[in-house]
């Protein structure tokens, strides 16, 4: 059956309200690091040069997708890690759904969370983007702006990028008084001047945020009124510049810095139509980014029909037999796929035994693609689901 | 009633648990209040666990109770908190004896006899209350408030702060503390510019020189640093060991290294000319952030000798040698290895420091760590941040508190006895007896038993016989409660609300939150509630201080601060110090709680708080000099032997410089002063040996020699029970045919004990020891009666510079008991 264009998009946009409701998002990256250091995924892997070396470091291997492309990563290199396992005579952690949903979540923030700055850079920035002609460091510099050298607090990127918007049209103006060119920034160049400030000023306490809050960034999108311009995740507005299009998958300062050098624009644009220029507190801007970050963390939905056939085509079917006929568990009666991530702890746990299975009977291990899993999840849910 | 081991042994063989014991005739052993016993024979068995913090010594390790229908059965320790990680001592394994344990006091008492009489009679808490609170406030009418003194023991942190509101707000600036390790920092303080114990990086350091540190047994938290030390077979840390007796810290080292008492800071210069003169210190840290190294001229144009002419003119490994008894090869040896190891740590305490030359030999020790440019610097030594703990508006003082507190401080000794101290207990005991700035009319005694722990007991006695009020928060009664008017026992620290934070030494900022996992047994009160209500009673000023209400607040309220700052994070299970770092690199903090609530609520759960991150320190923190660096050549030193010599009539006379000087004992003369050098111990040399008291862990402070258990285990490692022993070297017993048990006496010109001889190889020649902890005429039915008090036959001699007791100053002579 062919549905009408309206009719799909309908059902697609429902498809993705739903998921939204199913997958809790993580509140902050320290669940699931717990949950990585407990379950020992610490001895194998690195988390930014911290920890075990048998395995890759995992915010160095970025394959940050959706919740199922993680998945699809990590089932198909399930023998590999098996292997490993039994080498190190460590036995496979056994994980619950909500310590899954934790460990998929800090995997996802890893990248959200940014790279240390360097110094150097930082330091070659402050001049190259012209910050010494307003700001004191080092000795030198202009006396518009304060002084760096002499603030007894310092801040973290995040935090200098959440200071540099709200005094935004300050500065503008300032700079257009001066003659000056607006800087823009880009990749890791806050980061930079955060390191070198870091160390240059005088002051020994740092001002830092905690992770974002994506659930929280969500409320701030609309109390800010970003989505009068932008969809944030899904509903029609005026400008169609649908942020899930943009890649903003990258750490918190790199995004930061895209709206800062967005910042001449919209001041433009806000004050055209006497919209009053937003500004952060707290944790705002964190929260803020997170939740944009955390735009692709839910999968899009799959489609069941294929899952049928992914699930006879890759040999589920063998053993997950209806009524029980079969090695495994009729999945008809397993009432847990309610959201991928049951759907992938069920799969984790399992891995184990079912790998014996296929090794006794010179089998191969069924690879899964991100598209294949979401469409069997779309199986599971709804079809075999009693 | 006294307790004998066999008694002990026969009650006690075979069976365990505090609930199975009562009704087995072993009330002596625990005293288990009916109500929970009840609750033991008839509750469901339920089981739960508590965690909380131990503060049966000032270690601070995470412990968690077992309890089964809310009674107490049994303790080990907590693993997710940082300073234990799970391990524990035995005395903390044992805090189920002090809980139970039959000799506390169970409610407020007034003697009622002469000291010692064992008279007594209970008084209710409102009574008790009235009578202090009238004496106190009648004293602020006389306009005395001064006169009235608080003598704390080891707390720290926030209950240190609440009993200096408390003097504050009343009027007196009398608050001291007694401890054992009582005025240990005045070297750092004359080099550093403060005094803040620094933390040694012992897991990262690759070579380990401790001059008399024993910090697996008698340092600051001794399960912390065995937790440190455990790894030093997988990091190939190797650990030298400089003592007198072999301690256990000793026994576990790589080498120990045998040194005379009193020598410790020789031998540190001997270690430092071969560091100087083979060009093996860090030459980029002495030149940027040291002064006095060089040869130095001041502002006047006068020419002053650095340390580097003063080392390299007196301390060749020879003369070293000769003063130490350590030969010369082996400081050779040890100095080229400091040198050419990095990073190589120096630590310095215990013997280093406990004689008169003590802050001396300890700047001498720690200018090795300045040599080696150790500050603040991986393998090192760092210095630890407060924890952000929130603040309260400064106390609004009345016009009679603001009177009071401007009076002279009471142990400051007048005659300038020990200059750069605020409080000397010897000085302490003269003012009392000779009234003198003024009369001490009230004395609080929290904590403690100076009266035993002392070295000049029979001063101290006479002072406390003088005051007219003496309240003590104990809740055992003890030698030094013995004298007290009035006992408002305080709870054990498993029934109350408490903080330990920031064991000095330890290498994090963190906060360890005591909370009550039993009711109170019997009708004790908080010390800090019982101040909270004395000041109420007072009102006005001094009960506005206080507008929290118990002392539970009062850590809640504190606390907040260190949830808002977002540093660190509550010690929970599964995060370690990696993700902190990770997340610090990147300018984030853990963040986690949506409120102060349930941070709270977290931080009960799981024992406490810690930020292992060391916040970015500028040098004028790290040496807070008036030259902002470490300083060789000490000015504060110079400054206050200044002020002394014009007190006494000014520079126009050598003479006057010369009484100073001798007044604190030192025989240097002009720049040889001011930096780190060796003085001469004024031993007794008509007799022919060195006694030196040592601490075992189970009682090392002398407070556990009520817990059955404890007094089983002091002499496991000397095969000796329940009793004292001396250790003398073989070679020395030959001397005076004196064979492994025998009976001997231990004499020194204050006066002799008798004990037995343990023969050993892990002391050196020509001196003998005696543990402490033992020898007790109070302090309960298990202490009493049992071994000999090392200090009571120690002179009673002190460090003129510290104020700190030389408790290895004395001689002594042996003999065998015939």
């Amino acid at each position: 059956m062919i549905l009408p264009r309206s009719v799909a998009v309908a059902v697609c946009l429902a498809g993705e309200i739903l998921l939204a409701q199913e997958l809790q998002l993580p509140q902050n990256p320290l669940g699931g690091r717990i949950v990585f250091e407990e379950k020992k995924c610490i001895e194998c892997h690195a988390v930014g040069g911290f920890g075990g070396t048998a395995g890759p470091d995992l915010s160095k291997v970025r394959f940050f997708g959706s919740t199922l492309e993680l998945a699809s990563v990590i089932w198909n290199h399930t023998p590999q890690m098996n292997r490993k396992f039994r080498q190190l005579r460590m036995s496979r952690p056994v994980l619950t759904e909500s310590e899954m949903l934790d460990l998929f979540g800090f995997l996802y923030y890893l990248r959200y969370l940014g790279e240390p700055g360097s110094v150097a850079r930082g330091r070659n920035l402050l001049e190259a983007k012209g910050c010494v002609g307003c700001h004191m460091v080092a000795g030198k510099g202009g006396t518009v702006g304060p002084d760096f050298e002499k603030s007894q607090r310092y801040a973290s990127p995040i935090y200098m990028v959440q200071a540099m918007w709200n005094h935004g049209p300050a500065m503008l103006e300032q700079i257009r008084k001066n003659k000056l060119s607006y800087p823009t920034l880009t990749g890791q160049d806050v980061a930079d001047i955060s390191a070198y400030l870091r160390q240059a000023t005088a002051g020994t306490t740092e001002i830092r945020m905690s992770p974002g809050n994506p659930a929280k960034g969500k409320a701030l999108f609309a109390e800010k009124r970003c989505s009068k311009c932008h969809i944030g995740d899904g509903a029609a507005k005026r400008i169609q510049t649908g942020l899930v299009r943009i890649d903003l998958k990258k750490g918190v300062s790199e995004v930061a810095t895209l709206m800062w050098n967005h910042g001449v624009v919209m001041m433009e644009r806000m004050k055209r139509e006497s919209v009053e220029w937003p500004k952060f507190e707290g944790n705002e801007m964190a929260d803020l980014i997170a939740y944009i970050y955390f735009l692709d963390f839910e999968d899009k939905p799959g489609d069941g029909q294929k899952g049928e056939s992914i699930f006879k085509s890759k040999g589920c079917v063998d053993c997950h037999k209806p009524a029980g006929a079969g090695r495994g568990p009729d999945l008809a009666t397993i009432k847990k796929f309610d959201t991928p991530i049951q759907m992938i702890q069920l799969m984790w746990n399992h891995a184990d035994d079912m790998e014996d299975l296929i090794v006794s009977g010179n089998k191969d291990w069924p690879q899964l693609s991100a598209k294949d899993m979401r469409d069997l999840f779309a199986y599971l849910r709804k079809n075999v689901r009693k | 009633m006294e307790i004998k081991r066999r008694d002990f042994l026969r009650l006690f063989g075979g069976i365990s648990g505090a609930l199975v014991l009562h009704g087995c005739g072993l009330d002596d052993v625990f005293d288990v209040p009916a109500s929970l016993l009840e609750k033991a024979k008839n509750g469901s068995g339920l089981e739960s666990w508590s965690n909380t913090i131990c503060s049966l010594c000032p270690g601070g390790c995470g412990i968690q109770v077992r309890s089964i229908d809310g009674v107490p059965v049994y303790i080990r320790g907590n693993r997710v908190y940082p300073v234990n990680q799970g391990g524990m001592c035995p005395l903390g394994l044992n805090a189920l004896h002090a809980l139970y344990n039959p000799d506390r006091v169970k409610a407020p008492m007034r003697r009622s006899g002469d000291v010692g009489s064992g008279k007594w009679e209970s008084v209710s808490w409102d009574d008790a209350l009235r009578t202090v609170s009238e004496k106190l406030s009648g004293l602020r009418k006389e306009g005395k408030p001064h006169q009235v003194g608080f003598l704390g023991y080891e707390e720290r942190g926030l209950m240190r702060d609440h009993i200096s509101r408390f003097m504050r707000a009343y009027g007196s600036p009398n608050y001291y503390q007694f401890s054992l390790t009582q005025n240990d920092t005045v070297a750092y303080q004359l080099l550093q510019g403060h005094a803040q114990v620094p933390a040694p990086d012992l897991l990262n350091a690759r070579l380990i020189v401790s001059f008399g540190a024993n910090f697996l047994e008698a340092g600051y938290s001794p399960v912390y640093y065995t937790k440190l030390y455990s790894h030093h077979q997988e990091r190939q840390t190797k650990y030298v060991q400089i003592e007198s007796r072999m301690s256990l810290t000793g026994a576990n080292a790589d080498q120990w290294i045998p040194v005379r008492p009193g020598t410790y800071g020789a031998l540190a210069l001997g270690i430092a000319y071969v560091v100087i003169r083979e060009e093996l210190y860090d030459k980029e840290f002495v030149r940027d952030h040291t002064k006095g190294f060089e040869d130095w001229i001041d502002r006047g144009g006068k020419k002053h000798a650095g340390f580097k002419s003063f080392v390299l003119g007196n301390y060749y490994p020879e003369r070293a040698s000769e003063i130490s008894g350590v030969p010369s090869a082996t400081i050779l040896e040890l100095a080229r290895q400091l040198g050419n190891t990095r990073p190589s740590l120096i630590l310095g305490d215990g013997g280093a420091i406990a004689n008169t030359n003590g802050t001396f030999a300890l700047m001498a020790v720690h200018s090795l760590n300045a040599l080696l440019g150790n500050f603040e610097r991986e393998g090192g030594i760092y210095f630890i941040n407060e924890p952000p703990f929130q603040k309260h508006p400064d106390v609004l003082e009345d016009a009679i508190a603001k009177a009071g507190n401007h009076q002279t401080p009471f142990a400051q000794s007048e005659d300038d006895s020990f200059p750069l101290t605020n409080f000397s207990i010897e000085s302490f005991a003269k003012n009392v007896v000779a009234g003198r700035p003024y009369p001490l009319s009230v004395l609080f005694i929290y904590g403690g038993n100076p009266l035993f722990q002392t070295i000049n007991h029979n001063d101290l006695a006479n002072a406390l016989e003088k005051i007219d009020l003496i309240v003590s928060f104990d809740s055992a009664i003890n030698e030094t409660s013995e004298y007290a008017h009035l006992i408002l026992p305080d709870h054990m620290f498993l029934e109350k609300w408490g903080e330990v934070s920031n064991v000095p030494s330890v290498g994090f900022a963190h906060v360890g939150v005591q909370h009550p996992v039993v009711q109170p047994l019997h009708q004790t009160r908080h010390t800090g509630d019982v101040l909270i209500e004395i000041a109420r009673h007072m009102g006005g000023a001094v009960g506005a201080a206080f507008p929290l209400n118990s002392y539970e607040e009062e850590i809640k309220f504190r606390m907040k601060g260190v949830y808002l700052s977002g540093e660190g994070a509550v010690a929970s299970q599964g995060v370690r110090q990696l993700w902190l770092e990770y997340l610090q690199q990147r300018g984030w903090q853990i963040g986690r709680y949506a409120s102060f609530e349930e941070f709270w609520d977290r931080l009960l759960e799981n024992g406490g708080w810690w930020n292992p991150i060391r916040k970015k320190r500028n040098w004028a923190s790290v040496f807070r000099t008036s030259s902002g660096k470490f300083e060789f050549y000490s000015q504060s030193l110079k400054a206050s032997v200044d002020r002394l010599v014009d007190n006494s009539g000014g520079r126009q006379s050598l003479h006057n410089e010369d009484l100073v000087l001798n007044k604190l004992n030192i025989s240097a003369r002009g720049d040889g002063v001011f930096v780190p050098h060796h003085e001469r111990v004024p031993y007794e040399d008509d007799l022919p040996l060195y006694l030196i008291p040592f601490h075992v862990l189970p009682n090392r402070d002398g407070q556990a020699s009520n817990l059955p258990l404890m007094q089983e285990m002091f002499g496991y490692s000397a095969n000796r029970y329940w009793s004292s022993w001396v250790e003398i070297h073989p070679e020395t017993a030959s001397e005076y045919d004196i064979a492994d048990q025998a009976w001997v006496w231990v004499e020194t010109s204050v006066g002799r004990v008798k004990v037995q001889a343990k023969l050993s190889h892990a002391i050196m020649p020509n001196v003998i020891a005696i543990p402490f902890g033992l020898g007790h005429t109070s302090s309960g039915r298990y202490a009493k009666g049992h071994g000999v008090n090392p200090h009571w036959i120690l002179r009673n001699i002190y460090d003129p510079i510290s104020g700190k007791p030389a408790l290895e100053a004395t001689k002594a002579g042996i003999s065998l008991v015939i």
